[in-house]
């Protein structure tokens, strides 16, 4: 049974902090696209993208990112990464999301990162 | 597994910091540079040495298209369907447009060729196979390739039918491309998917008119790569095209 995708907004110094929990597929379109909207009215300069509780990213949910840092990009935010592991750092890598978004271990060097450049 | 042979309690972060995931073998090993090797076919093969070029490297306005058919009345399941498409993905393409599979199949990893008529000209590129699992797959496109793109094509339920989907999120690569995409070449992609589709259904048994839906995600370009022209598909193949009688003689002589 797969599981319900959640996404989640909060906001750490300053930075739009996005949860994402569950799998990461075509199901997850309109909770991350929801949560997205709901991060960028805070109008944060920086959007972080948690996939500390993710369990599985197929290509749909790669596309469904990328579409993410596309609106980012228009809205002039900055997008960072943290809590993937190494399997999935590899697929950024593969798909060059990684060419646009900074990723990082944990939350607090992600969060730190985005104030020290605000 | 632990030493006692009890089995260890996962958390699904662990999982996904797990570097063998469950969704491993889903997904082509990273590559630098592309090397179509094993193609069947004469393909033309313009794609040796290029990297890939996702959505973001591209130069135009990002879209996404996507086109579906609905299989009213089969019974076939999406595993069953994508199973076929994968595996005889040539087949449902237009007359006169020539898709060269991998002899390993469209499997993560393996490069296909391809060779496409738009008007005049022939444009030849390939596309790396980046994911692929029960119901679907994603191709990625290499420089050179008239598209920054990822094309997703998968299969599900809905409403109690099966319904085919392609999906294609996608740049054009350079500002010829951009143009080219405006004057037509849109309206050639919508008609290629749509025809994949189509034969897709009939396969099934389903006589059926996909339908598109298309949103512009990001109506801006990206300057910076305007710079993928030296890589332009529509060049190159031009050169190789114009090239054919130099190949010809030096295979001769060789002989």
């Amino acid at each position: 049974m797969p599981e319900i995708f959640e996404a989640s907004v909060r906001h750490v110094d300053g930075v739009s902090v996005i949860d994402l929990k569950g799998e990461m597929n075509a199901v997850a379109e309109q909770a991350l696209t929801a949560a997205y909207h709901q991060a960028s009215r805070d109008s944060s300069k920086s959007v972080l993208l948690n996939f500390r509780e993710t369990t599985y990213i197929n290509s749909t949910g790669i596309a469904l990112i990328v579409a993410i840092l596309a609106q980012a990009r228009k809205m002039r935010q900055r997008v960072l990464v943290c809590g993937l592991g190494e399997h999935y750092r590899h697929i950024f890598q593969i798909t060059r999301l990684a060419d646009f978004m900074s990723l990082h271990d944990d939350e607090a060097s992600a969060v730190a990162e985005a104030t020290s450049a605000a | 597994m632990s030493g006692n042979g009890e089995r260890e309690m996962t958390t699904p972060s662990d999982e996904l910091r797990d570097p063998v995931a469950r969704d491993a073998a889903n997904w082509a090993p990273l590559v630098q540079k592309l090397q179509a090797s094993g193609v069947s076919g004469d393909a033309p093969n313009l794609v040796d040495g290029r990297r890939l070029v996702g959505p973001l490297q591209g130069f135009g306005q990002m879209w996404q298209k996507t086109y579906w058919v609905r299989l009213s009345g089969s019974d076939a399941t999406p595993a069953e369907i994508m199973k076929v498409w994968r595996a005889r993905f040539p087949e449902f393409w237009p007359r006169g447009n020539r898709f060269y599979p991998p002899l390993a199949g469209l499997e993560p990893g393996e490069v296909a060729l391809f060779s496409v008529s738009t008007g005049p000209m022939r444009l030849s590129s390939g596309v790396l196979v980046l994911y692929a699992d029960d119901e679907s797959f994603t191709f990625m496109t290499p420089q050179g390739h008239m598209l920054a793109a990822w094309v997703t094509f998968s299969a599900f339920m809905e409403g109690g039918s099966p319904v085919a989907q392609a999906q294609v999120l996608m740049r054009a690569q350079d500002p010829i491309m951009e143009i080219s995409l405006f004057l037509g070449a849109q309206k050639l992609e919508d008609r290629q998917w749509v025809h994949v589709l189509s034969f897709l259904a009939r396969h099934f048994g389903v006589e059926a008119i996909p339908e598109t839906r298309v949103t512009c995600v990001d109506p801006r370009r990206n300057w910076s790569q305007a710079k993928n022209v030296w890589h332009n598909a529509g060049i190159r193949s031009s050169i190789y095209t114009l090239g054919a009688p130099v190949r010809w003689i030096r295979a001769a002589i060789r002989r």
